[in-house]
């Protein structure tokens, strides 16, 4: 900022135009987008992937067939261990993000350097959440519908509050993928945006 | 012209890589790993989707008679998993495609505003398309391990003991579209780090 106002006032200096001209203008803030956005998109990842996890979680169901008792838990299939694994990193990262956004609010020194580092973890966070959703997706998705050529009976009629948490926390974690995908546009356009011209 | 130009530089990458200009080296890598991606990509689709194996098993009806031989066949699109793996990766593939034209164009064409906006839109769909990839190869991950190993508590059975090329063909192409999916990741970060040297500059 310091920078424009210095070129601006040189540039000012020597045109040495007539008093009555107008100041130059100003560089257009409304393009750029204000950070506070960012802050907000990444706190809303953190709730998001909190909420699916709490949801994935809190999943257990027990069912009593006569003498015998059947219990239905997240960690009864490795698709979903890794899918809880996988939405917990993803929520300490969009937290600590959450805070590093908020102190260069306070701090813009470091941005640019910053929204480099933000683009390439986020990145990689994004192809994490997204295998996990997928991986964790396939397996309800034969849960609710069974596969007759593979002989693997479908097991939602049986646990129907069970698949319901899995679903629902499926989509939440689906929602923060988009919005991982949105965060990634906005570092991008945002520094593509402050590229002299 | 082009092609020529990234060829010598390939296979003399001695003292000629240093010679060329920073922008250039970067714009050759860039099109390598998109070259990279595109392979990547069709040798997982075309693998995984030509996948079919047909074994004779022995069905037992009634246990006074001998047991009949049915021939059992496992093909791809029995599973809804492998037809959405199949399905990502062609669109990946058709994107690196016609993406490698275009940058390639582009940077064949002139330097002005106009190529960092071509180079914007494919940084932003680079991204989608490391997403979709990536759950691609979770869903067809996570359903080829319940065919390696099954799961015992909902009683769904391993296949792959019977099935052995089928599976194994599968993991193939699982693990290369997981490296695909590592180019497309490094195409985003690339193209970023571009735009923030050209910050600094």
């Amino acid at each position: 900022m310091a920078t424009t106002e210095k070129a601006a006032d040189t540039e000012y200096g020597k045109e040495a135009p007539p008093a009555a001209a107008p100041p130059p203008p100003p560089k257009p803030s409304g393009t750029t987008i204000p950070p506070i956005v960012d802050v907000a998109l990444r706190a809303l990842v953190f709730a998001a992937t909190l909420t699916s996890l709490l949801v994935f979680v809190t999943s257990k169901q027990t069912i009593h067939l006569g003498p015998r008792s059947m219990e239905a838990k997240f960690d009864h299939s490795p698709a979903f261990i890794y899918f809880v694994v996988a939405l917990s990193v993803a929520g300490l990262y969009s937290l600590l993000t959450t805070l590093a956004s908020i102190s260069i609010i306070q701090k813009p020194a470091f941005s640019n350097t910053f929204l480099l580092y933000f683009a390439f973890w986020d990145v990689l966070i994004l192809g994490l959440v997204a295998s996990a959703t997928g991986a964790a997706g396939s397996v309800a998705y034969i849960g609710l519908r069974g596969n007759k050529h593979v002989q693997w009976q479908k097991v939602c009629n049986v646990f129907d509050k069970y698949c319901r948490h899995i679903g629902g926390s499926l989509a939440v974690s689906l929602f923060a993928s988009v919005l991982l995908v949105l965060l990634i546009w906005l570092s991008v356009l945002t520094i593509h945006k402050r590229i002299p011209k | 012209m082009e092609s020529q130009k990234s060829n010598g530089g390939f296979e003399s990458r001695g003292e000629k890589e240093v010679m060329v200009a920073n922008q250039r080296r970067v714009g050759t890598c860039e099109t390598l790993v998109r070259i990279l991606a595109l392979a990547l990509t069709l040798a997982a689709a075309v693998l995984l989707g030509v996948d079919k194996q047909t074994k004779v098993v022995p069905v037992k009806v009634v246990d006074s008679l001998p047991a009949l031989n049915v021939p059992v066949t496992a093909k791809w699109h029995y599973l809804s998993a492998f037809v959405y793996f199949v399905v990502a990766n062609a669109i990946a593939c058709a994107y690196a495609a016609v993406s490698l034209v275009l940058s390639l164009a582009d940077r064949g064409g002139k330097r002005s505003s106009s190529s960092s906006a071509l180079g914007l839109m494919l940084t932003v769909l680079d991204m989608i398309m490391v997403a979709l990839l990536f759950s691609g190869v979770g869903a067809a991950g996570a359903i080829g391990l319940m065919g390696y190993v099954g799961n015992t508590r909902v009683n769904w059975h391993k296949v792959c003991d019977s099935f052995g090329k089928f599976c194994d063909q599968g993991a193939v192409a699982i693990f290369l579209s997981l490296l695909g999916s590592i180019a497309f990741l490094l195409l985003a970060m690339l193209s970023a780090m571009g735009l923030h040297k050209k910050i600094n500059k």
